[in-house]
């Protein structure tokens, strides 16, 4: 399965390139992450949990960081194995200075399942990913937010990733807007509180 | 070990009470634990319907249910409905018009069923066939048991 | 050929247990002190295993034992092949590579078994898996069968040195001559994708090991009961009879259930021997799509060579063939391919060529229909498309070029699965495509109806298709048959039986030859502690193979039974015949002997015999033919197509078939039916797909789709021809794969007639309607060249 996308980030390049190599925000940014420790500046360890729809469990996970120019690019190789299956992902990064003090980070990459993953699981792979990438560059800009106002004003950095429930709840969400989207939850949107309008005048005409 | 409840329930007119694991599947306990097999598990995700009993009445999926939450409430399956010396005319029909090859997911359409010709006494072939849709059959091509569903409510009819 | 019994449609003896739901399937069994087994799988297709560490799962209360290849030591082996390689081919290759009970060193396909966990429940054993560590290195896995011959290809069985299972030719006449001289030579690739048989009831096992009787008891629900428990018992080194294996009802077969080489079947009998304790297994659902077999998965480079008026000269087809990962049951498949393309029709040069290729999938072996789908699919679209080269309607085409009845039996030249050359040995192609298209009204479709129509902007196309089904092949089954001292009658065969009806089908062979009631007919089937000698149900053998065998047996007894009563009563043997479960004087009924009474005479408890005689009336027979008999028929069919959303309505299925005599008319149209639904499944719902990594992705109801009531056709009308074959005194053919073969290449040419103004060509099934629309989209960019 290929992934790629943008996402533009309000600051500027070296202090996104920065923030990106923090394995802390690394972590926070895939919550379910239960630990991450470092092997060494290329490579780290830990496991997380994941749910795919009727699929959940713990993964080992480790993440390699390789072809690095920094702060241009660099190429994220992710490895995962746990009792629901395996998941392998590379994807290259690029962080481009768009001038006018925010950095375009472009992405693309290929994803690879197996297991229970893949044979129950895969309809749902597309969806769920796509949401964790949007929420998970709600915490990177979050985390850089932070990290520009306590450079600014010389105190530490005060950030707080949003926990593993957070996280779920927010990707079941997304879920459901998307298939808000269709024409017929439209007209339901539209039915539902009307006939709830319907239903209290009546009652108080009855009255 | 995780926590035990007891549960208390009727099934086929008899209560029973027993201690279940929560996760212990309703299909499970009704087959392993209470002797009753004839209800059978042919996909434990919800789909092929061979696990069909009836919930307070309502055909469910006993496979999609936890014994625990059938506390309290009614259950039916296919042990219920005839024996050998006097068969529902759904059983009948289904000998009858050869509704049923291997047998093995008989008792999920007899009990889904069992609502149906009750609630409609002249079926028209289109309303059965939505009515047999959430059950699976691989043997006989589901004609034979449209047929005999028809034959069913001609039986029931006459037999009022 | 119709009798009292035989011709009837009797209704069946065994519905009322499953109707009840007492029945007793294989998971309904419980024994005292039971274990129960689960499977760990490799999620990896291809990979090297590097460790498996089970003591944590040892530690988990509730599991009892963890077993991995490294623990059975010397009882970990491969195989052996379930079906012999064909050396009868002249210039076959094959390489065996039999089924491993449990992956070692190495894994070949997502699935395969790593670890055998016993625990006291099957929640506890599944939870188990938890605790066991597996390390891998994954491989670069094959699942293309082109890509897997080519040099750099990874290996699945590296001491071979190649990815290649099998090369198979057979030619008849010289195809290469042919089409130099052809006018017209049409050329095809076409694609036959792998379905499942997803039989209702997943596959089981359970296993009791009497220590002190020194005695197995296996029950399975298997088609080949015999087979397992010799294998079972030269594995473990018991004799035969310490072994005994029992068939419940089997909740479907359609083919997988015949294997005796899996993981269950080998590991544990082993294991309940060491553990003294009952043991059981049942597979889950996903387990069943991933590692039970499946079939189809074949691609085709298949031409034919016509003249300009449509007379076939020659087929040639090449064809690679998916065996999986490894090749326990030989050329069954492709085979049963070789031999039907050619089918029905005078084909006098002939090249077929099997490539028989490894993958990191699960084992092709016999799914309803078994290998011969694929050669009908792909004769019927080559016809198809000779037809529009030539512009000939297809019945026309077809009606030139089927053989004429005068020329049965008829010599193929073509050797099939059982070894021997397939020859059809009776009936009149002409006639069925002549009745099918009689039933549908083909002609005035064609001139009337469809042009007005299409006149309305609707698509709606007729397709018909002609097509034969080797059956009933050998080697042999037996009965025997026993009448009781109360004069009931006990026939016991070593088939099994997984919803075909034998209980009912056997019994009415032995009413009618010996004049009982049917319901004083008791059949028993699949138990070797009853009958151990037989090959098993498959290839639609049952009723054709046990029956005629079941004919014999009765004949005898009934023989026997005239000869004794001839005696008691002091009459000629040409005076006496037998009647109501009686044996009489012809003419003087008061005048009897009952056969039961009869059978208590001819086994005296004292005194002494005549030398030579056998006790009671009882008599054992087998039955082999010299070469399997051919059913066939023609398909038709009305379909109805939504342009905008490809969605197709079957509106019209006809079906005329041929199955010789017929036992039970209610059991042959019930296969006919199920056969189609399956057919119908495999030409628009149902497909394995596989990833690039061999993953399977449709390993559940939710993706893999199974065809229900409301996509059943509007109207099906069956229609029946009854040329007895020859091979056999009662003429029987068999007829369980008959609905599953045809109707794919039908549905195919209907919806491309259906579309015609798209200009759509169809060289592949399972079909989808998002496969239609691209299709459809590839047409219209196409249009311009």
């Amino acid at each position: 399965m290929r992934i790629e996308g943008e996402h533009v980030f309000k600051g500027p390049r070296a202090d996104v390139y920065e923030m990106f190599r923090d394995p802390q925000v690394l972590a926070s940014a895939l919550p379910g992450t239960q630990e991450l420790k470092k092997i060494d500046d290329n490579h780290f360890e830990g496991t997380i949990n994941l749910r795919i729809g009727p699929v959940s469990g713990s993964f080992a996970g480790k993440l390699e960081v390789s072809d690095e120019v920094p702060p241009e690019k660099c190429t994220l190789t992710v490895e995962g194995r746990g009792a629901p299956g395996f998941a392998k992902g590379v994807g290259h990064v690029q962080f481009l200075d768009q001038g006018d003090g925010t950095t375009l980070m472009k992405y693309d990459g290929d994803v690879q399942i197996g297991g229970t993953l893949a044979s129950v699981g895969q309809r749902m792979i597309d969806s769920v990913s796509k949401s964790m990438i949007r929420q998970g560059f709600e915490t990177f800009d979050k985390a850089l937010e932070s990290r520009l106002a306590a450079k600014a004003s010389g105190n530490s950095v005060e950030f707080t990733p949003p926990t593993e429930a957070e996280f779920a709840s927010k990707v079941a969400k997304d879920m459901t807007k998307q298939i808000l989207k269709t024409q017929e939850a439209r007209i339901l949107m539209y039915l539902i509180p009307m006939v709830a309008i319907l239903g209290i005048i009546a009652y108080l005409l009855s009255r | 070990m995780t926590k035990q409840y007891t549960i208390r329930l009727t099934v086929n007119g008899r209560e029973y009470q027993r201690t279940v694991e929560p996760r212990l599947l309703l299909a499970d306990f009704l087959r392993h634990e209470l002797n009753l097999s004839g209800t059978h598990v042919g996909c434990e995700h919800g789909i092929c319907g061979a696990c069909t009993i009836l919930f307070d009445g309502e055909p469910m999926r006993s496979c999609l249910l936890f014994a625990v939450q059938a506390d309290g409430h009614d259950i039916r399956t296919v042990e219920s409905l005839g024996t050998p010396e006097q068969l529902h005319p759904l059983q009948e029909a289904f000998n009858e018009k050869h509704a049923l090859q291997c047998g093995f997911c008989t008792p999920g359409f007899l009990m889904s069923l069992v609502p149906f010709v009750e609630s409609h006494p002249q079926p028209s072939e289109e309303e059965i066939r939505e009515a047999i849709d959430g059950n699976i059959c691989r043997c006989t091509g589901y004609e034979n048991i449209i047929a005999a569903v028809k034959l069913a409510t001609e039986k029931m009819a006459a037999d009022q | 050929m119709a009798g009292k019994f035989i011709g009837q449609p009797i209704k069946r003896k065994e519905d009322v247990w499953l109707l009840t739901g007492k029945a007793e399937f294989l998971d309904d069994i419980n024994l005292p002190g039971m274990l129960h087994a689960a499977f760990l799988r490799s999620d990896y297709a291809h990979a090297r295993i590097l460790k498996i560490d089970y003591s944590a799962a040892l530690r988990r209360p509730g599991v009892v034992a963890v077993y991995t290849a490294q623990d059975f030591g010397d009882y970990w082996r491969p195989g052996p092949l379930q079906v012999p390689p064909p050396t009868a081919i002249k210039g076959s290759l094959f390489n065996a590579k039999p089924l491993v009970p449990i992956a070692k060193d190495k894994v070949r396909f997502s699935g395969e078994p790593l670890a055998v966990v016993i625990a006291e429940s099957r929640y506890i054993a599944e939870d188990a898996f938890d605790d066991i560590v597996v390390e891998m290195e994954p491989l670069e896995a094959v699942t293309d069968l082109e890509k897997a011959l080519e040099p750099n290809s990874p290996l699945i069985h590296e001491d071979l040195g190649t990815n290649l299972a099998a090369n198979v030719i057979q030619q008849v006449g010289n195809y290469d001559e042919a089409a130099a001289q052809a006018d017209v030579v049409i050329k095809r690739k076409i694609l036959v994708d792998r379905g499942a048989a997803a039989a209702m009831e997943n596959r089981g096992f359970v296993v009791d090991w009497n220590e002190r009787a020194q005695e197995l008891t296996v029950w399975a629900n298997t088609q080949a009961p015999i087979p397992l428990r010799n294998a079972i018992a030269a594995k473990l080194g018991l004799f035969e009879d310490q072994v005994r294996v029992i068939t419940p009802f089997i909740g479907g077969g359609f083919g997988p259930k015949i294997m005796t080489s899996q993981a269950d079947d080998v590991l544990l009998p082993w294991i309940a021997m060491r553990l003294k304790r009952p043991i059981k297994w049942v597979e889950d659902r996903r387990e069943n799509f991933l590692a039970t077999t499946s079939e189809r998965d074949q691609v085709h480079y298949a031409e034919i060579a016509l003249t300009k008026d449509g007379k076939i000269l020659g087929v040639k087809d090449v064809f690679y063939h998916d065996t999986g990962a490894y090749d326990p049951y030989g050329m069954t498949v492709p085979l049963n391919t070789q031999t039907h393309t050619i089918s029905a029709y005078d084909v006098p040069n002939f090249y077929t060529e099997i490539k028989m290729v490894f993958t990191n999938k699960f084992v092709v072996t016999p799914v309803r229909g078994a290998g011969r789908p694929e050669g009908v699919y792909v004769m019927e679209r080559l016809m198809d498309y000779a037809a529009r080269e030539l512009k000939m309607d297809p019945a026309e085409i077809r009606m030139k070029n089927l053989l004429r009845p005068e020329k049965l039996p008829y010599h193929t030249g073509v050797i099939g699965q059982d070894f021997v050359e397939n020859v059809l040995d009776s009936g009149d192609y002409p006639a069925a495509l002549r009745k099918a298209m009689d039933m549908i009204g083909y002609e005035k479709f064609v001139k009337e109806e469809q042009p007005r129509l299409r006149a309305e902007g609707k698509h709606k196309g007729i397709g018909i298709v002609c097509f034969t089904e080797g059956t009933a092949v050998g080697p042999y089954e037996g009965v025997r048959i026993t009448v009781g001292a109360n004069g009931k009658v006990n026939l016991v065969t070593g088939i099994s039986t997984q919803g075909q009806g034998h209980f009912t089908s056997l019994a009415q062979i032995v009413a009618e030859q010996l004049s009982v009631p049917i319901d004083d007919v008791n059949v028993i089937t699949g138990d070797t502690g009853h009958f151990h000698w037989g090959a098993g149900t498959f290839a639609s053998r049952g009723i054709t193979i046990a029956g005629t065998a079941a004919f014999s047996a009765a004949t005898k007894i009934r023989e026997k039974a005239i000869k004794l009563g001839s005696k008691y009563l002091g009459v000629p043997e040409d005076q006496i015949e037998l009647s109501e479960g009686k044996i009489i004087v012809k003419g003087d009924p008061a005048t009897f002997i009952t056969l039961g009474d009869m059978a208590m005479r001819a086994n005296p408890t004292r005194g002494v015999v005549e030398p030579g005689v056998e006790p009671g009336l009882e008599a054992v027979a087998y039955y082999g033919p010299p070469h399997g008999a051919t059913g066939y028929g023609s398909v038709a069919m009305i379909v109805d197509v939504d342009p905008e959303t490809m969605k197709v309505k079957v509106e019209r299925f006809v079906i005329v078939h041929d199955c010789g005599t017929i036992v039970n008319p209610l059991i042959v149209e019930g296969q006919i039916l199920g056969g189609m639904s399956m057919g119908l499944g495999q030409s628009f719902f149902e497909q394995m797909v596989y990833d690039e990594n061999a993953q399977l992705l449709s390993a559940s109801f939710m993706d893999y789709l199974m065809p229900q009531a409301t996509d059943m056709p509007e109207k099906i009308e069956i229609g029946h021809l009854a040329t007895p074959s020859p091979l056999n005194p009662l003429g029987i053919k068999g007829v369980g794969e008959a609905g599953a073969i045809p109707t794919p290449p039908a549905f195919a040419q209907a919806v491309e007639n259906a579309l015609a103004d798209f200009g759509l060509q169809i060289m592949e099934t399972p079909l989808s309607p998002s496969k239609l629309f691209g299709l459809a989209r590839q047409a219209r960019q196409g249009k311009g060249e």
